[in-house]
């Protein structure tokens, strides 16, 4: 029997999971969309894994990461939840030791990582807007009446991108439907919004910030192919995009969920655990915090949101 | 009998202690409104204007609290410490703002020190309106002038003591009401403290000493916060390994400090920007990130 690790990164959009051996490589992978229901989405997650798992391998350590990971951290007993910045500098590190700087794209969030000899020096996470993100393009995609993984190909075709508010979404939204209305080609348009969102981005999350190659972008707006030619145009270094950019995160953790095993043995069968979350506000003391109790087979295991730690 | 009430916000952190010392000393009975929580700040979003900041908006709601259980409520204007020291222009509109939005008298002093207008001759105009003879003012500002002095040396102490744990140390930067209050900051010093963390706060350095420094970031900072603000951070640069910024939606002082800060200082920071529909959730992946950046190599 031979030791593997199992990598889950529950974000806002999608939900990725990566199961990697003792060395670190990659022995299979599952990319899903979360829809807003991110248990059901491990899941399925965990089904396609099982199935394209071989049987000489045993689950030695869980890990969880991203927006739901506590909550996916309880239902697999994962022996470590960690933070997604954390975990996608440990997953581009084990590929990339020289990296310096980490650019990541996400569904909600966007994000930015210095790294200098293999130390965080600094990083920066969106604030208050999730302005140019994933799930904006995805959107402005459908406004459009193309697919996201289309997106890429359709920005690359343009020779005059046309010129979008990087600052602000609603802004940038409604430059776009002024600019489709008046007659603009669709592919000027589609690589003025890539070209924005990588305004937006060093604008935002970038500013102040000194990025020095090598830099690796990743995250699942990595995958856009517009995105990435504006981001080498206008930082006029080189771009790095791995094959799994995507799946950073997921393999960050899964390699901490290595350096962290405790021995025990997990299963990927989910089928008779029961999962589920009562939410409830408590009204005790003014603040009436928003609590959230989660079952597991019908047991609670823990509640979260309470200010004074009654709960 | 006239009862004095001291809402616990804004001004509270920079005289709460000196004022309470100064009303027992010359008998006035006060309320203090309680720690900040849900109701007192949903009430202060409903009463103020939007694009007022979190911490001015859980003031009047402070204000609100009080307003039905005390003859008088407390709102100096505090507007300027000389030399181009300016405050927040919060601090020179409340007392207006409070006016405006309720019909309770108020107890009303001025700091305005370009005009002479001290914090001793305010309170001796408080006193006298209260009925006090001008002997009985002066024991209280004395007694209440020491005990403050005595505190705040304590507490320049402990801060400075601080700078020398072997602990992983984290200078705070923020407005103390931000810093101190339930409902804005003290989530965060309390997750750092659970983690194990030195918390150094920029509020608790003496002022005389910050303020000055400021100039090595920056000569045209204008408000006397943020160079006190700014000023600790260049004075304990060498000492600490990282800085959180803390601030309260939409602040016009730390929006400009902070951005100014972070462009300049060499070592890790993080700047956290506090609105009422903030959840921990949030935060804490910044915190714990954070946190996990400071402790080192990340390699195997």
């Amino acid at each position: 029997m031979k030791d593997c690790y199992l990598g889950v990164d529950i974000g806002s959009i999608s939900t990725k999971g990566v199961i990697i051996d003792d060395d670190n490589n990659i022995i299979t992978s599952a990319y899903i969309w979360t829809e807003g229901n991110p248990v059901e989405a491990v899941r399925k997650l965990l089904d396609i894994l099982k199935l394209n798992l071989p049987k000489e391998y045993v689950v030695k350590g869980i890990g969880t990461t991203g927006s739901a990971r506590k909550l996916i951290g309880l239902m697999l007993k994962a022996n470590i939840v960690k933070n997604e910045i954390t975990a996608h500098a440990i997953g581009t590190l084990t590929f990339y030791p020289n990296v310096r700087t980490i650019l990541e794209i996400g569904g909600q969030d966007s994000k930015i990582i210095l790294i200098k000899n293999g130390i965080i020096t600094n990083y920066a996470m969106n604030t208050l807007c999730a302005a140019g993100t994933g799930s904006f393009l995805s959107s402005q995609a459908k406004r459009l009446g193309i697919n996201a993984e289309e997106f890429g190909d359709y920005a690359l075709k343009s020779k005059n991108p046309v010129k979008i508010a990087a600052r602000c979404t609603v802004f940038a939204e409604s430059d776009l439907v002024h600019k489709a209305q008046v007659g603009y080609a669709k592919e000027d348009i589609i690589a003025g919004l890539c070209k924005s969102v990588v305004l937006n981005y060093l604008n935002n999350v970038g500013k102040g910030k000194k990025i020095t190659p090598p830099i690796i972008f990743q995250g699942g707006v990595s995958k856009n192919k517009g995105v990435v030619k504006y981001f080498k145009e206008i930082l006029k270094e080189d771009i790095i995009v791995d094959e799994n950019s995507h799946l950073m995160g997921a393999i960050g953790i899964a390699v901490l969920a290595r350096r962290n095993k405790t021995g025990n043995t997990y299963s990927l069968e989910m089928k008779n655990v029961t999962f589920s979350t009562k939410a409830f506000e408590c009204h005790r003391c003014p603040n009436t915090c928003e609590l959230l109790k989660i079952y597991r087979n019908d047991k609670l295991v823990d509640s979260w949101g309470s200010k004074c730690g009654k709960y | 009998m006239n009862r004095v009430g001291i809402p616990r916000s804004l001004f509270y952190y920079y005289y709460g202690n000196f004022w309470q010392d100064f009303f027992d000393s010359l008998n006035i009975p006060y309320i203090l409104s309680p720690i900040s929580n849900q109701e007192i700040v949903n009430k202060g979003i409903k009463i103020a204007s939007d694009e007022m900041c979190l911490s001015l908006k859980n003031y009047l709601g402070h204000i609100d609290y009080l307003k039905d259980k005390c003859d008088y409520i407390l709102v100096p204007r505090i507007s300027n410490f000389k030399n181009s020291n300016q405050t927040c222009t919060n601090f020179w509109a409340a007392y207006d703002i409070v006016k405006n939005k309720f019909q309770n008298k108020l107890l009303h002093y001025n700091i305005d020190l370009n005009k002479g207008k001290t914090l001793k001759k305010g309170l001796y105009k408080i006193g006298k309106e209260m009925g006090k003879t001008k002997h009985q003012i002066k024991r209280a500002y004395k007694y209440a002038l020491i005990k403050d002095k005595k505190r705040i040396k304590k507490n320049h102490i402990i801060n400075l003591n601080k700078l020398k744990s072997d602990k992983t140390k984290i200078l705070i930067v923020g407005h103390p009401y931000n810093l101190y209050d339930d409902m804005i900051g003290k989530d965060i010093i309390k997750y750092l403290i659970k983690n194990n963390i030195e918390v150094i706060y920029s509020d608790k350095f003496d002022p005389k000493i910050t303020n000055p420094l400021s100039k090595k970031l920056s000569k045209d900072l204008y408000f006397k916060y943020s160079k006190d603000n700014l000023g600790s951070v260049v004075y304990s640069m060498k000492n600490i390994n990282g800085v959180i910024f803390i601030s309260s939606f939409p602040c016009a002082l730390d929006s400009l400090a902070n951005e100014l800060a972070m462009r300049k200082i060499k070592i890790p920071y993080l700047n956290l920007v506090i609105d009422d529909s903030t959840s921990f959730t949030g935060l804490e992946t910044r915190l714990e990130s954070f946190l996990d950046m400071l402790g080192g190599k990340l390699n195997d």
